[in-house]
């Protein structure tokens, strides 16, 4: 599970006097540098005085006070963090116990279900796309943010039931049959064992989610087309093809979107773990 | 679904240990708890892939706008686009773009997950700032390529203009285009198969590598017949999500190039959104992107089943 921290202990036995130490450094150092370059970019533009300004300031705040008072950014960035809110809490909420039945079941019928989310996991956005607007468009729910979040949480579903089920794969089996001897209930058992002990897992999904919804332009440029009920990657798409000459104010847009992704895997990375999925799709 | 999520609960009701009441009831108590935490979830696969993928099906052989569902045109809309050089141009440059992307961020990922398992000064870091192209929202970085090679006086044209190397037009030259997405595409999803790789690589018990030493094996061998033999299940799995993602991927085209220039970087994806919410033909855009679902459905299921196969051996 824990795809960044697993290797750490093992490794302090040889810390001394390793003469690659230094080079893998370099190595990392200059691979690092080079990928970071578009990421750089950004928040160099966005802190440096723009094309218009006069000012000779080395770093300044300017280009981002100006966005937030000429353009609608405030109203973008509270749409998209009450779409990708409601739709990290419904996520969660919905795959922990798909998770909990793919983890603990083992007939043919969860290897059906497994297969489904696998298949269901492969369509393309773009193929449903078309039918939900033509069915949305029925329901009014074309133009709704409550629209594009219930989107966001079937597209992600398949790897939260995934990632679900690989953290409670860890959790063993025994916690629950005791507690099926003190009498707890099937669904008891779910909730007072593994659920209270997945937070790990709860957070990786969480996480995942967070990043779909939040970062999302596809979905969004179909089914919004008002500009209050833009979310920040529409926002930020329009704003730029309108002021192509001004990186400064560009920029300064695009590290609003930014930051909060950045900030969240800062301090949540060591929960963070992609390589559960690979388990739960071989199937142990 | 509902019958099949019901069976699925045998196994918990055998483990469950007998309590009060008859067993019958036990069983169905504890099959409707299963079928119940499970279904949320159905119906919302159900609702937002399944409908629409059997929807779609339909109105590939309609053609409906998107407010009618106009009348039906049989295998019409298939045949126009089976014979327009645009579709196959578009399948071209997908499979070029899923062969580039799984294989190109496959080795990146892969190589630095080896070189991030040894120790050396600031490893932690390293590995949480090389997830940040994953990480940061594909429009920031879109935007970020194009101050950085849009035009022939952006940074990296002039910096290949500096070293004598001409001055390539990233985005304006069809050739060129093709490159710039392919190396972004990679540079955005060599992270997710770092974190792929160095979750295998996790798992590989180092007395292997010791042993290996010991019967004279030099480092290349070391990795050709044990590291790659051992993390080959997983390689396979990131493989088939990659190419799912790649096949799939919208933003990081549509966003550096819209496609252009002259269709030379247009996926089907593309192609079916272009089709679609541009020149406002659904049959003929579902029919693309229902073809393309066939298509990667068939390769993926097959892939998988083999993985499952190898699995249980």
């Amino acid at each position: 599970m824990t795809a960044l921290h697993e290797a750490d202990a093992s490794d302090v036995r040889v810390k001394r006097r390793n003469p690659w130490r230094w080079l893998r450094f370099a190595v990392a150092l200059i691979i690092t540098a080079i990928v970071l370059v578009p990421v750089a970019v950004v928040v160099l533009l966005a802190l440096r005085p723009g094309i218009n300004s006069t000012s000779h300031a080395l770093f300044t705040f300017a280009n981002l006070s100006n966005v937030f008072r000429t353009t609608q950014l405030t109203t973008w960035l509270g749409n998209s963090l009450a779409v990708t809110l409601s739709t990290v809490a419904v996520a969660v909420a919905v795959a922990a116990p798909a998770g909990y039945v793919l983890s603990r079941g083992r007939s043919r019928a969860v290897s059906g279900y497994s297969l489904l989310l696998f298949i269901v996991q492969s369509l393309p956005v773009i193929t449903a796309l078309i039918p939900l607007f033509i069915l949305f468009a029925k329901l009014h729910l074309v133009d709704s943010l409550f629209g594009i979040g219930i989107i966001y949480v079937g597209v992600s579903m398949s790897v939260a039931v995934w990632m679900m089920a690989a953290y409670m794969d860890s959790i063993p089996v025994s916690l629950e049959q005791a507690a099926w001897i003190d009498g707890a209930s099937l669904f008891g058992g779910f909730y007072r064992i593994v659920l209270r002990n997945s937070l790990p897992g709860i957070l990786s999904t969480a996480i995942f989610t967070y990043l779909v919804s939040w970062n999302d332009y596809l979905v969004a440029i179909v089914f919004i087309r008002t500009q209050t009920k833009y979310t920040l990657p529409l926002g930020v798409e329009t704003f730029f093809q309108q002021n192509v000459i001004d990186w400064a104010d560009v920029m300064a847009v695009a590290i609003v979107i930014m930051a909060p992704p950045v900030i969240v895997f800062a301090c949540l990375h060591r929960y963070f773990s992609v390589g559960g999925i690979g388990g739960s799709l071989a199937g142990q | 679904m509902t019958s099949a999520a019901g069976t699925a609960t045998q196994p918990a009701a055998a483990t469950t240990p007998p309590r009060k009441g008859r067993a019958a009831r036990r069983f169905d108590v504890n099959r409707m708890t299963m079928l119940g935490l499970v279904a949320p979830s159905v119906l919302l696969l159900l609702v937002v892939n399944a409908y629409p993928f059997v929807d779609a099906a339909i109105e590939s052989v309609h053609n409906g706008s998107l407010i009618g569902s106009g009348s039906f045109v049989g295998f019409d809309n298939y045949r126009s686009i089976l014979t327009s050089g645009e579709f196959w141009q578009a399948a071209e440059f997908t499979l070029i773009f899923t062969v580039v992307g799984v294989f190109g961020s496959w080795a990146v990922g892969l190589g630095m997950a080896l070189l991030l398992r040894a120790d050396f000064p600031g490893r932690g870091l390293f590995k949480v700032l090389l997830l940040l192209p994953w990480i940061v929202p594909v429009v920031v970085s879109a935007t970020a390529m194009n101050y950085l090679v849009a035009t022939p006086s952006s940074p990296v044209p002039s910096l290949f203009h500096a070293l004598g190397l001409g001055t390539p037009l990233f985005l304006a030259n069809p050739t060129w285009a093709r490159v710039t997405v392919c190396v972004y595409k990679v540079w955005i999803s060599f992270p997710f198969m770092m974190l792929m790789s160095s979750a295998a690589l996790a798992g590989v018990d180092e007395s292997v590598y010791e042993a290996a030493k010991m019967d004279g094996a030099g480092a290349i061998q070391q990795f050709r017949h044990i590291t790659l033999p051992i993390i080959a299940r997983p390689t396979y799995i990131s493989w088939i999500l990659m190419i799912i993602f790649c096949v799939n991927d919208f933003p990081t085209i549509y966003l550096l190039t819209g496609g252009g220039p002259v269709s030379a970087t247009t996926t089907l994806v593309v192609l079916a959104y272009r089709t679609v919410f541009g020149n406002f033909l659904v049959g003929p855009g579902v029919a693309i992107a229902f073809l393309m679902t066939l298509t990667l459905v068939v390769v993926s299921v097959v892939l998988y089943r083999q993985i499952r196969k190898a699995a249980f051996q």
